[in-house]
């Protein structure tokens, strides 16, 4: 350790943005962060990101918008939000008198609505970093079609890049064709570090009356059942843009899980859907990870990317058996 | 304050296979919940379900430190909870939600509180702070078979009034639809106010009577949560004024003038305990 991070151990950076400690909340399951002030010392945290953000409020998709599955849900919210106005006068004040590193979450339905959004977050106190939701499969336009297309990622990236000079962050999708692609489109078009990864598009279907669970057909696959699926991407992306900041998320709740993401070359990690089950545990893997860190005589920073180096492995494996 | 406590079971009792009260104790838990309050339940340990199922608390006992809940077991959260042995350990989430209104009861005057099947969980509770109020009111309980009433005993000495029963196939008191026993009786019965709980059909339908009848009214509703604190937005329902009404946040007790009837699906927004 380096005297810097024995003082700080837990202390990393992506890229540009600086956190106390590796544990973020993911978009969207983290509400505006203030619902969680009865269970998590908010300031603790590494930051949260906040519920994605539109120009304008929006009312999100008819119900049933969830469906549990093995180890995990499927929803399909379809982005329900207050809009950046409602946040900026309601949210951000209250969560700067908590002491509490903000990442704005925003989408969009065209480039020039993330610009728009990025425009009105840009002089805003008490904010630390945007981050960009190209996707979410849950809407009719935007979100993910941006993230499906390295050329369409490419351009918003560097259409926000241009209006803001926060840290960016870009969160990608899973579901995108190529992801490593994807990935070099949106570090050349200006993102300071990548989200890895969102939610699956998935399906559950009625057995009895053979209709789709969720009124929007198709949802997004969240929680440990797609952990093992999203450590690969985040190790597959690490592997091909070294030097590329990632932010791993996907079926996070304990520990263990962090340290395998940080191994993987996450410097930081987004927990989701375990905080509906566990409204604490964010807080709870800050301070176990603060013991693990100091017992082990180890910083954050010297756990991440671990994995590499260790192999031969070819990440190809595993589709023929 | 809301808090995740750990809640040890105390017993459990069965008035019918798969229908059963589960009494935790939960000290803490059991001198904040107020009437229609609910909980988001955990039990440590297992795979499924992954996520925590909403229970209204059946009933509570201060002195005692304890809480009950009515279960009916219908899937993976409900069947855990029925596996769970006295001595194990629950989480429950809570108090979650706002609860029954009785400020602006006039002294003295009549309520009418209408269940159908497990919907009569929350009503235990009620009751106990209607009779603390010196309110008294008839009990509408309807279920589709006789066996749907089982739960009617644990009511026995809890009514302030008079208890009516309905069964869809006439197994167990009158024949046909509890909102329709109990449209009878409003017409007549001087109810200051109606609360209610059960599938959403019957809330449909009840939602019909009283507004034709201009009763104010209270429904305890429950759509589908992921969390219970207003976070995942799943559990919304259509709203008249504004498009959704987070169920668990703005709830779950609404009034039904607030919910567009005409964009809730039959019985797609009833709890699903996969």
């Amino acid at each position: 350790m380096t005297p810097a991070e024995s003082r700080y151990p837990l202390r990393v950076r992506v890229g540009p943005l600086e956190l106390a400690n590796p544990i973020l909340t993911a978009s969207g399951t983290f509400g505006y962060g203030l619902e969680f002030a009865d269970f998590v010392d908010l300031g603790r945290l590494g930051g949260i990101c906040t519920k994605g953000l539109s120009l304008q409020p929006h009312a999100g998709n008819a119900p049933p918008r969830i469906c549990e599955t093995p180890a995990g849900m499927l929803n399909a919210i379809g982005l329900q939000n207050i809009g950046v106005q409602a946040f900026l006068e309601e949210k951000l004040p209250r969560l700067r008198s908590l002491g509490v590193t903000v990442i704005a979450n925003v989408w969009g339905d065209l480039e020039e609505d993330y610009v728009a959004v990025v425009r009105a977050l840009e002089n805003a106190e008490g904010l630390a970093a945007v981050e960009l939701n190209i996707s979410c499969p849950n809407v009719e336009k935007g979100g993910m079609l941006f993230g499906n297309s390295p050329t369409a990622t490419g351009s918003l990236v560097e259409r926000v890049r241009a209006a803001t000079r926060r840290p960016l962050l870009v969160k990608l999708s899973p579901n995108a064709p190529d992801l490593v692609e994807s990935a070099r489109a949106a570090r050349d078009g200006g993102a300071d570090a990548l989200s890895l990864v969102n939610t699956f598009v998935g399906m559950a279907i009625d057995p009895e009356t053979a209709r789709p669970r969720l009124s929007f057909g198709t949802g997004g696959l969240s929680g440990p059942a797609i952990r093992p699926l999203a450590v690969r991407m985040v190790y597959q992306v690490a592997r091909a843009l070294p030097g590329m900041p990632l932010v791993g998320i996907g079926g996070i709740s304990e520990l263990s899980d962090v340290l395998e993401f940080l191994a993987a070359g996450a410097t930081a990690v987004q927990v989701g859907t375990a905080n509906f089950r566990d409204p604490g545990v964010s807080g709870r893997l800050v301070a176990e990870l603060e013991a693990y860190c100091s017992g082990k005589g180890i910083s954050a920073r010297e756990l991440v990317g671990r994995a590499h180096g260790q192999e031969p492995l070819r990440l190809d494996a595993g589709a023929e058996g | 304050m809301r808090s995740d406590h750990t809640a040890l079971l105390l017993s459990t009792r069965f008035f019918s296979p798969g229908l059963f009260s589960a009494t935790f104790s939960s000290p803490r838990l059991a001198g904040e919940i107020a009437p229609g309050q609910f909980v988001m339940l955990d039990l440590p340990g297992r795979i499924r379900p992954y996520l925590r199922r909403a229970y209204s608390v059946a009933d509570a006992d201060p002195g005692r430190g304890e809480v009950e809940f009515l279960v009916k077991t219908i899937g993976a959260g409900t069947a855990a909870l029925e596996s769970l042995r006295a001595g194990q350990d629950a989480r429950l989430l809570g108090p979650l939600g706002n609860s029954f209104s009785l400020t602006g009861l006039p002294a003295g005057s009549r309520v009418a509180v209408v269940a159908g099947g497990i919907g009569a969980a929350p009503f235990p509770l009620l009751w106990r702070a209607l009779r603390a109020g010196g309110w008294t009111g008839d009990f509408f309980f309807g279920g589709r078979t006789a066996s749907d009433l089982a739960l009617s005993k644990r009511f026995a000495g809890v009514v302030a009034g008079d208890t009516y029963l309905a069964t869809n196939d006439g197994s167990a008191g009158e024949a046909g639809f509890v909102t329709d026993l109990f449209a009878r009786h409003a017409a007549s019965g001087g109810y200051a106010r109606v609360f209610a709980c059960g599938p959403m059909p019957m809330f449909a339908a009840l939602a019909r009577v009283v507004e034709r009848l201009q009763l104010s009214a209270e429904f305890s509703t429950e759509a589908e949560m992921g969390c219970g604190f207003g976070v995942c937005l799943g559990c919304v329902i259509p709203g008249r004024h504004t498009p959704y009404l987070v169920s668990c946040q703005e709830g779950p007790i609404l009034p039904p003038e607030r919910i567009d009837w005409s964009q809730v699906t039959g019985g797609s927004q009833v709890t699903g305990d996969r």
